[in-house]
């Protein structure tokens, strides 16, 4: 028996089943649930979905008009979230017409929430492989400072997909550049000055009188202002520990609420930034000192982290491979960190980041059920998801590479 | 795939001669001076009698020994198996894990880009001409580059170093002994042959396209290579014309000027330097076997080849290797049609005579090539393949050996070779497993039980804390 072909025979299945009773109730029955909350792993569990959302998680649910998924023991888990990412935003890296994740038009007010193609070839392929939803942001705006704000999406791929939350946080970065980081500080600094003179005088505005925006649009003021209004997180990215101090006084004077990006050095500040409830987004297999701003990488610093009572969130900085989040948790598993904590910091902990954990992040009961079911250890390199569910439907499997592979398995005489 | 090599300063004729005075006797010495001038100074202190028990051996030949030992004395495998006598050997009991060869990495630029990564050690590409096959990425390697030890604790004992793909024919390629040095010729793979860095695709016309020279396109970059292979065979056809006159005729003109760039090609062409070809997509690298076609030369493995799946059958009529990644797709459009399977159908094409390597490029990927070929594995299993792990084991084993000139000393545990061999905490094939003890000629060279069991680089001596080391 040809196992692609049955599975995708099996897959054509469930994907008709979704077409055709989209709003069916969906009773996933004897699964190993790694619910991500504080209920840990429920062994041999149901778990009935209704209208897109956890109806019920428990033993021996029964359900007369729902699809069964028969998971005879196999791991699920909540679907993963890409805590930051250029999912949706760019398909090819070195053809610039395919990608919007840049502009030279705003800075901090650079919303890319218009720009996400929910037909990017990168959705399906990181879907399959457990991504059920992606922090969006974009990689470089006006000037060096801001880059601008995230929007989050599911990655069901509709072609009507809008963002879960729009704007949800605003991306900057520290370091790295020609001019002096003091400088940058200095910059920091102004911005948000201006910001909240822009909102102080918002009134004179609107009768028409004359506001200096500066280097900055009111559009970028106007992001500023919200920031700090509705208390959004501030992305910070930064590799070297003395910056992320330096933030963190910066954060406790204007009450901003931030989360570390990269944050190689994060580790050697580990207490500092429990004791603040600073969230930091790392990958852990990124070890390489590859500037004088990272000496301090190491391989195990999510599990340092961890052990101090940090919020780590697992992200990878390679869009297309978005998915990878897993082998870092995995390598973050074998350097020290908690297995369970290494699997909420690829589901919960991101939600809660981003004040996203009433909808998404974990599975219980009242939460949008998107479901991974796995054919083995999630965390472990040679496992493949075997359903994805999102807003309670399944999910085709297919994706392009899996379309190229078929072909050619046939050409080269392999099937 | 090119699994002979034949090592010989005895060159068809004399490619380095000074003068027309020399007798063919005395020019042969000449240039067994000028390769001396950059012969590997490695020399492993002898090791001493060291039996590893309960060892479960994936051997990379194909097969794995299950509770077997292995006996190293003076850097070599000495016998593997069952009942070794085991008398007057320090013993290591490696309690039911796994050990494998030590791994190999056929695609680093480890010591030419390395961290941090500063202009001023950014010494990969020679992106001046589009080629350039006059310089040699050794003399650009800093040998106190942090990541060769972030390699070593991931089993990695020998890689290959290659100058960048910028250039059509971008120079030399060095092997390196994953050992620490002041000097890079302290690292050198003894008599491990030269190779030579080609590149196909985007790189290189985007690179002079970009400055509005050639090449420009695909078609310029043929034309780029033909160009240069026809100035090689004139070269080669100038030299040996002039290494078989007589002495009394040699005395009568004036000897041919040496060209270093051509002597690295007529190397090619003579059967002594391996063309490492960086290429993705499946029509160019079918274009580039029709090149060396033409001109008589081999290609012994394509680099990245992220759509060698697309051609595999006719890798492996041919022969070519092809060095991939188990995932990495899209930064640009040539590597856009990625599957996770490409190692797999590379190596079960034609009826399984297919030669897969899996490679890193990246100071990352280098630290877990075990987990890269799980991967591979894992998904050609899926898709119903016939593989294994024994088998796996060769993509990051003895197949980048034998691809480069270096199969016979290294790449799989049988006696009489280096003794490169790690002892793994976990399956190898699993994202948990980490090299636990590696061994470089029969020298522990890294414990991960023992802090001080493995050299820093100067690098990491005091960087973050003067009175601390970095790792």
């Amino acid at each position: 028996m040809n196992l692609i072909r049955f599975r995708s025979f099996i897959f054509f299945c469930l994907l008709s089943l979704s077409i055709f009773a989209k709003a069916d109730d969906i009773l996933i029955k004897n699964a190993t649930v790694v619910t991500s909350s504080d209920l840990g792993v429920i062994n041999e569990t149901d778990i009935l979905i209704q209208d897109g959302i956890i109806s019920k998680i428990g033993l021996d649910i029964s359900s007369e008009s729902a699809f069964i998924i028969e998971a005879s023991g196999r791991i699920i888990t909540p679907g993963l979230l890409a805590p930051a990412t250029n999912l949706g935003l760019i398909e090819i890296e070195l053809e610039a017409d395919t990608r919007d994740d840049r502009t030279k038009h705003f800075s901090a007010g650079f919303s890319i929430s218009s720009a996400f193609n929910p037909s990017s070839t990168l959705i399906p392929y990181n879907r399959t492989a457990g991504i059920t939803s992606a922090v969006v942001f974009p990689s470089s705006g006006k000037g060096d400072l801001f880059q601008g704000l995230g929007s989050v999406f599911k990655t069901h791929g509709r072609i009507d997909t809008q963002p879960i939350v729009t704007d949800i946080a605003m991306v900057m970065q520290m370091g790295g550049g020609q001019d002096s980081r003091a400088s940058t500080f200095l910059e920091l600094e102004d911005a948000v000055m201006k910001a909240k003179q822009f909102k102080r005088s918002r009134n004179l505005i609107l009768r028409g009188g004359f506001f200096d925006t500066g280097e900055y649009s009111e559009r970028d003021l106007e992001a500023l202002s919200d920031l700090m209004d509705q208390n959004k997180p501030l992305i910070v990215k930064t590799n070297r520990a003395s910056d992320m101090l330096r933030i963190i006084e910066f954060s406790k004077k204007h009450s901003i609420n931030i989360i570390f990006h990269g944050a190689k050095e994060a580790w050697r500040i580990a207490d500092q930034l429990a004791e603040v409830n600073i969230p930091v987004i790392i990958d852990p297999m990124d070890n390489i000192p590859s500037s004088f701003d990272s000496i301090g990488a190491r391989i195990d610093a999510a599990s340092l982290l961890t052990d101090s009572g940090v919020n780590v969130l697992i992200g990878i900085a390679d869009a297309h491979n978005s998915f990878l989040s897993r082998q870092g948790a995995g390598n973050a598993v074998a350097n020290g960190m908690d297995r369970y904590e290494a699997l909420k910091s690829l589901t919960i902990n991101v939600a809660e980041a981003f004040g996203l954990a009433d909808s998404i992040g974990s599975i219980e009961v009242g939460k949008n059920a998107d479901l991974v079911l796995w054919d083995g250890d999630p965390l472990e390199v040679g496992t493949f998801s075997d359903v994805v569910i999102i807003n309670g439907e399944i999910m085709s499997d297919m994706t392009r590479s899996k379309r190229l592979r078929d072909r050619y398995l046939e050409v080269i005489g392999l099937k | 795939m090119i699994l002979k090599f034949k090592y010989s300063f005895l060159i068809t004729g004399a490619l380095f001669i000074f003068c027309g005075t020399f007798n063919v006797q005395s020019q042969i010495n000449e240039k067994e001076l000028i390769n001396y001038a950059y012969e590997s100074t490695y020399k492993p202190v002898e090791s001493d009698k060291t039996i590893i028990i309960n060892a479960n051996i994936l051997t990379g030949r194909g097969d794995s020994v299950l509770g077997g030992a292995i006996l190293m004395e003076n850097n070599k495998i000495i016998a593997i198996g069952e009942g070794i006598d085991t008398s007057d050997a320090n013993i290591v009991d490696a309690e039911g894990k796994w050990v494998t060869p030590g791994i190999i990495d056929i695609h680093s630029h480890m010591g030419v880009y390395p961290a941090p990564s500063l202009r001023s050690n950014s010494d990969g590409n020679e992106a001046t001409s589009p080629s350039t096959p006059h310089v040699w990425a050794e003399h650009s390697v800093w040998t106190q580059d942090p990541q060769y030890t972030l390699a070593l604790k991931g089993g990695v004992t020998s890689f290959h170093v290659l100058v960048g793909s910028a250039n059509l024919i971008g120079g030399r390629g060095v092997t390196l002994k994953n050992v620490r040095s002041r000097t890079v010729q302290g690292m050198k793979f003894p008599n491990a042959p030269y190779s030579l860095k080609m590149a196909c695709g985007e790189n290189p016309k985007r690179v002079y396209g970009g400055r509005n020279t050639e090449p420009q396109t695909r078609m310029g970059n043929v034309a780029g290579y033909r160009k240069e292979w026809i100035k090689a065979q004139t070269y080669q056809k100038r030299i040996n014309e002039y290494s078989e006159k007589s002495d009394e005729a040699k005395e009568m003109i004036d000897s041919p000027t040496r060209n270093i760039g051509m002597e690295t090609l007529v190397g090619v062409l003579e059967g002594d330097i391996l063309v490492h070809m960086h290429c993705y997509r499946g029509e160019e690298m079918a274009v580039m076997l029709d090149v060396a076609k033409e001109f008589d030369y081999k290609i012994n493995t394509f680099h990245h080849a992220v759509e060698a799946y697309k051609i595999a059958d006719i890798l492996a009529k041919n022969s070519v290797c092809a060095a991939v990644w188990a995932d990495w797709w899209g930064f640009k459009h040539e590597a856009f049609d990625m599957v996770w399977e490409n190692t797999a159908i590379i190596d079960q094409a034609e009826n399984k005579t297919g030669c897969a390597i899996v490679h890193s490029d990246s100071a990352l990927g280098i630290q877990r090539l075990n987990q890269e070929a799980a991967k591979a594995l894992a998904a050609g299993q899926k898709a119903g393949l016939d593989l294994d792990r024994q088998r796996a084991i060769q993509w990051i084993t003895l197949n980048p050996a034998k691809a480069l000139g270096i199969g016979d000393q290294v790449g799989s545990i049988e006696p009489g070779k280096m003794a490169d061999i790690v002892i793994w905490s976990d399956d190898p094939f699993s994202v948990y497993a980490k090299a636990e003890k590696v061994f470089i000629d029969g020298h522990l060279k890294f414990d991960i039980n023992d802090p001080d069991s493995f050299e820093r680089t100067d690098f990491d001596l005091g960087i973050i804390d003067p009175e601390g080391d970095r790792l």
